[in-house]
């Protein structure tokens, strides 16, 4: 530790623009934790499970114009056509795509309004027996639909008894876990609980409450549909090549449009955090390089200008190796009191962040790998440098005075 | 205790050899003063640099304490520039951000001495030069000739048996230089061998002994006894 002294004591005295680089690790500290936190925290939710197998799952728009087409008869004749190309796994008409960033939302109530009660809101999908299968997954608990339980409404005129929910739902709604075989309300709409599914997110990942999905046995026969179709594992650009002809060859009154992979829509609703990742990503290596630059600069300009003093160090008999040792000593010191400025400013700039743009508190460790990231990079940044230092020769000390 | 035979210093650069020593001969004992003039150009800075180890050299040997130098490591010659040899140069070369105790510990941290004794040391070194009240002012703040007497302070810490000066004086006005060279008279006194060089005739009559470098020899060396005569005599040689 006494080696310190001198050195800091010559850094103190010395104009060696060192303030100038304290300030600068400190701000690179504050915000490369920051910018890594944003990072990790977005390809967390990038990388989240979802649930569902969006690599095996499209979707298309399914719009009849024939006025002479019975809608709900046709609907039957278009699941069994699309269920028996080859490559299918399931097929449903379906009122809204998980994960593509839009669809609707209700709330579900324990007693039917206009009473007030426990509620819970919820993204709703609707469509029959064949919708779990076609999500691909799994009931957990209690049992499926049956064909039985589907209802075919028009505007809403009946309405399905029974659902299907994820447990995150039912845990919100009834938090004492006793909510299977229960009934909630969807306004004065009783439905009975009868499975709880694996977790699966609902159209928005980026909603309060992701989770919470409840599935409805109930077909809308509107001649606008939505359609949903998850296929065995690598044969989904072959099946999406099919569906269109299939179909129009049933019955060619009709258009399809907007067949889209759901890996595709939800590719599309997050590369604003794919684009935020990867600037704060570029953000990131330009600070590091900025300041490794301004380390070996420094560390190069001290070594110019040191030229007499370091030959005279070697003529009083340091060696090579105390050269080095003297610069890495330095940068040391410099780093570590850019660093400990720096923690402070990190978490005074996570508080910002956390007040404006509603961010976790930055977790602690994060300061904890920049710190040690930034310190490392200055010690490369500063050795070549350093190097440099140790080979000027002890004869300078007597040379071109 | 310094023993130089045959020495030769050949500088290469691209187009050019210089030839700044040749066939340089030189016995040196203990306790010796020995002053080394010449023209400029004539090799005496590459000779102080060679025999403080600060340079290799071409051809020859050159022992120092019985040990060949020419056999040791550059962190060999490093230690033992650090134990045995002070160096004293004419730009002072003080550490301009260090303070006067600083600057002095500068040796005596690379040869690891403890802070006790360093502390002992830098004491009596700077009170030795006159300067014992100033330990904690910085370079600048003071005169030429007080720098170098901190300079002598730092070379005499290490208790070195040799103390080289380059021109010692030589940025220094002749009362300044004055009080150098008694300081260097009377460091000699206390053991000391002392190699210098200067162009001052004056200071260089007050050594044991002579040594004059023409073109990288010695072309004629003499003992002085303080004799003004004898000073005539070389000079009009
Ligand atoms: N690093 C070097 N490269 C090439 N030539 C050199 C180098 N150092 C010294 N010389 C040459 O060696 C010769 C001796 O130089 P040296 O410095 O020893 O002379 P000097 O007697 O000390 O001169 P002065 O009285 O001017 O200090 C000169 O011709 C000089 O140009
Ligand atoms: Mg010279």
């Amino acid at each position: 530790m006494s080696e310190l002294r001198p050195i800091f004591n010559a850094l103190m005295r010395g104009k060696t623009g060192a303030l100038l680089l304290i300030m600068q690790v400190a701000v690179t500290l504050a915000i490369v934790s920051n910018a890594a936190f944003i990072i990790n925290d977005r390809l967390t939710y990038l990388h989240q499970e979802t649930g569902l197998q969006d690599q095996n799952l499209f979707r298309f728009n399914l719009y009849t114009f024939g006025k002479q087409v019975d809608i709900r008869q046709q609907q039957e004749v278009d699941e069994t056509l699309l269920r028996n190309i080859p490559g299918v796994a399931d097929a449903v008409v379906i009122n809204q795509v998980p994960l593509s960033g839009s669809g609707d939302s209700t709330s579900f109530n324990l007693k039917p309004s206009p009473q007030q009660s426990q509620s819970e809101r919820a993204a709703f999908f609707m469509a029959d027996e064949h919708l779990l299968n076609t999500l691909g997954v799994k009931l957990e608990e209690g049992r499926n639909f049956t064909a039985a339980d589907v209802v075919y409404s028009q505007y809403y005129d009946k309405n399905a008894a029974v659902a299907l929910v994820t447990r995150q739902f039912i845990d919100g709604l009834f938090p004492a876990g006793d909510g299977l075989g229960q009934t909630m309300y969807l306004g004065d709409i009783p439905l009975k609980i009868i499975g709880i599914v694996a977790p699966m997110k609902g159209p928005w990942l980026k909603d309060e409450k992701p989770d919470n999905v409840v599935l409805i046995p109930q077909v809308e026969g509107v001649a606008f549909k939505r359609v949903l179709v998850r296929t065995e594992a690598g044969r989904r650009d072959e099946v999406m090549q099919q569906v269109a002809s299939v179909l129009l060859a049933s019955e060619s009154e009709r258009v399809v449009s907007n067949i889209k992979g759901v890996d595709e829509l939800l590719a599309t609703y997050n590369s604003q955090d794919k684009l935020m990742s990867n600037m704060l990503l570029v953000l990131i290596c330009v600070l590091l390089l900025v300041t490794a630059l301004g380390i070996s600069g420094l560390a190069l300009f001290n070594v110019g200008r040191r030229t007499r003093q370091i030959g005279t160090r070697r003529a009083l008999g340091a060696k090579k190796s105390d050269i080095l040792r003297y610069f890495l000593l330095e940068n040391s010191l410099v780093s570590i009191s850019g660093m400990i400025l720096g923690s402070i400013l990190a978490l005074a700039m996570s508080d910002v962040l956390m007040r404006h743009y509603s961010l976790p508190r930055l977790d602690n460790w994060f300061i904890l790998y920049s710190l040690c990231g930034i310190y490392l990079m200055g010690m490369l940044a500063v050795y070549w440098p350093a190097l440099r230092a140790a080979q000027i020769a002890p004869s300078i000390a007597t040379r071109n005075v | 205790m310094l023993n130089m035979t045959n020495i030769s210093k050949v500088y290469r650069s691209e187009m050019v050899q210089t030839h700044a020593l040749r066939d340089f001969n030189l016995q040196v004992n203990e306790g010796e003063f020995i002053a080394v003039t010449g023209p400029s150009g004539s090799g005496k800075t590459t000779f102080l640099n060679i025999a403080g180890m600060l340079e290799t050299y071409t051809g020859g040997t050159y022992e120092l304490d019985g040990i060949n130098v020419g056999k040791l490591t550059d962190n060999g010659r490093a230690e033992l520039r650090n134990q045995k040899i002070g160096f004293i140069f004419q730009g002072f070369n003080l550490i301009p951000d260090l303070n006067l105790y600083e600057n002095v510990e500068v040796p005596l941290r690379y040869r690891g001495i403890k802070t006790a004794e360093r502390k002992r040391r830098i004491e009596r070194c700077l009170e030795q030069v006159g300067l014992g009240a100033r330990a904690k002012h910085v370079p600048a703040q003071l005169s030429g000739g007080q720098q170098q007497r901190v300079a002598i302070a730092r070379a005499l810490a290490g208790e070195p048996r040799f103390l080289l000066a380059d021109e010692p004086t030589g940025n220094l006005d002749s009362l300044m230089a004055r009080q150098v060279m008694e300081l260097l008279e009377s460091i000699n006194k206390d053991g000391a061998t002392i190699i210098m060089v200067t162009h001052d005739p004056e200071l260089a009559r007050r050594a044991q002994r002579n040594i004059q470098v023409v073109d990288g020899q010695i072309c004629d060396f003499k003992l002085y006894q303080g004799g003004a005569e004898q000073q005539r005599a070389t000079a009009g040689a």
